[in-house]
């Protein structure tokens, strides 16, 4: 149980990393950020909250096969397969979890009083002034909104890691699909905890997100 | 130094023309709501999409023929609006001296006593009135020596002695740094005591030489 707990954690210590590093500019170029297929982008990464994770994970799966060119440019540098590893699962969280990082810096970025950014350009701030003035302090709140959904939402998935991790325990069995064995296994004691356990992270990481909505997407305003 | 700006552009409803020579020296616009003074100052800073043409000096700052916008962090105009845009986060001094990479200290200083900020300067800037704010505002406006400076209202929010005072010190640092000053006001003590010239603005056209009694009668 511990090790499938620890299993998930990494899982989404690491796809909460990647997620705040891949998420905030994209986040941005989609606020400010004018171009064609910029609706299709927008409906590419809300796909994962409603279609079914099964779905999603049998893309991925498809996607990084040992027969395909990522898996085989995979395989050539690491040695070893894409498809049911923790790497593998990873990138099916990322993927999984993407909308749950942007929409919430979204939100915050949209915020922004554009008096703000006028005057930056007034002022003549570069865009890594812009940056590192305004635009990431104004947005911190919704920054952080995202990093306690990514992570929460990613130790709870349960299908999307079983299509393209399996259960392989030790390296790709989560809690939540430990869970389901052990109720298959009819362990009701360990599943009561590790259910319980679950819950717990999901309260904590909702009180925050709830919280930091509270003080406001901007928490520089409130500082 | 003289100063010439020609804009014929549209914007929004607006036709916009104006055409001026004028030198270093304060220019006090005003004009009935509508009239185009604050499009005309936001035309000016780079802030306002427009369809035409806008020159200042020689240097073409628009021309929608080619597609040409001179963005306004390369205009190095010094603003000051209604919402000052006060970074909250940030104290009085940081937001003074916001984007200037090597502070000149000394002038900051003499800067932050003209505009009677320098009392308020390590405080954050939420913790400031209105009046304070828009002071703090113009403090940031003149710190990075702008080469024409586009107020809208700078006073609106002061005392009236405290007015006196910054009317006085606004025209030495006009004096002192040699820039054209482009300032909207309804306030005829403005246009009495500060203003070197007088557009008035009807339907986003200029009307110069209007006398400060004018605007007394609610026709500036």
């Amino acid at each position: 149980m511990l090790e499938s707990l620890l299993i998930s954690l990494q899982l989404a210590i690491v796809t909460t990393a990647i997620l705040l590093v891949l998420a905030f500019p994209l986040a941005y170029v989609l606020t400010f950020k004018t171009f064609k297929g910029r609706t299709a982008v927008e409906v590419i990464v809300a796909l994962p909250l409603v279609l079914p994770p099964t779905v999603l994970g049998y893309f991925v799966l498809v996607m990084i096969a040992p027969d395909t060119s990522l898996g085989r440019a995979w395989q050539a540098v690491f040695d070893t397969s894409l498809a049911f590893s923790f790497s593998g699962m990873v990138i099916a969280s990322v993927l999984y979890s993407l909308p749950f990082a942007v929409q919430p810096m979204q939100q915050s970025l949209r915020a922004i009083p554009s008096s703000w950014l006028e005057m930056a350009n007034t002022q003549g701030l570069s865009l890594r002034q812009t940056l590192k003035h305004i635009i990431l302090p104004a947005a911190k709140g919704g920054v952080l909104v995202a990093a306690a959904l990514s992570f929460a939402h990613t130790m709870g998935e349960f299908g999307v890691v079983l299509m393209v991790g399996g259960s392989i325990p030790g390296e790709t069995k989560v809690a939540s699909i430990a869970l389901f064995e052990f109720v298959e296994m009819q362990q009701q004691s360990e599943a009561w905890l590790l259910a319980l356990i679950l819950l717990a992270v999901s309260f904590v990481m909702l009180s925050v997100v709830y919280t930091l909505n509270r003080h406001g997407f901007n928490m520089g305003t409130k500082s | 130094m003289k100063h010439h700006i020609q804009i014929t552009s549209k914007v929004g409803l607006l036709d916009l023309d104006v055409q001026a020579d004028f030198s270093d020296e304060i220019i006090l616009i005003s004009g009935e709501n509508g009239a185009g003074k604050t499009t005309l100052l936001r035309c000016l800073a780079g802030l306002q999409q427009a369809q035409g043409q806008l020159l200042f000096n020689d240097d073409v700052w628009l021309d929608s023929c080619t597609s040409f916008v001179l963005p306004s962090k390369k205009r190095k105009v010094g603003c000051l609006w209604p919402d000052t845009a006060l970074l909250p986060w940030l104290s009085v001094e940081k937001n003074i001296t916001l984007g200037i990479e090597q502070v000149d200290k000394t002038w900051l200083k003499d800067l932050a006593e003209k505009m009677e900020v320098l009392p308020l300067m390590q405080r954050t800037s939420h913790m400031l009135s209105t009046g304070e704010g828009q002071r703090v505002a113009l403090a940031r406006a003149i710190c990075r020596k702008p080469t024409l400076l586009l107020l809208d209202e700078p006073f609106s929010a002061q005392a009236p002695t405290l007015r006196q005072r910054l009317r006085a010190s606004l025209k030495l640092m006009q004096i002192e740094l040699e820039i054209p000053i482009l300032m909207v006001s309804h306030d005829v003590e403005d246009a009495e005591t500060l203003a070197n010239q007088h557009w008035h603005m009807r339907e986003g056209k200029l009307i110069k030489g209007v006398a400060a009694k004018q605007i007394k009668r609610g026709e500036g």
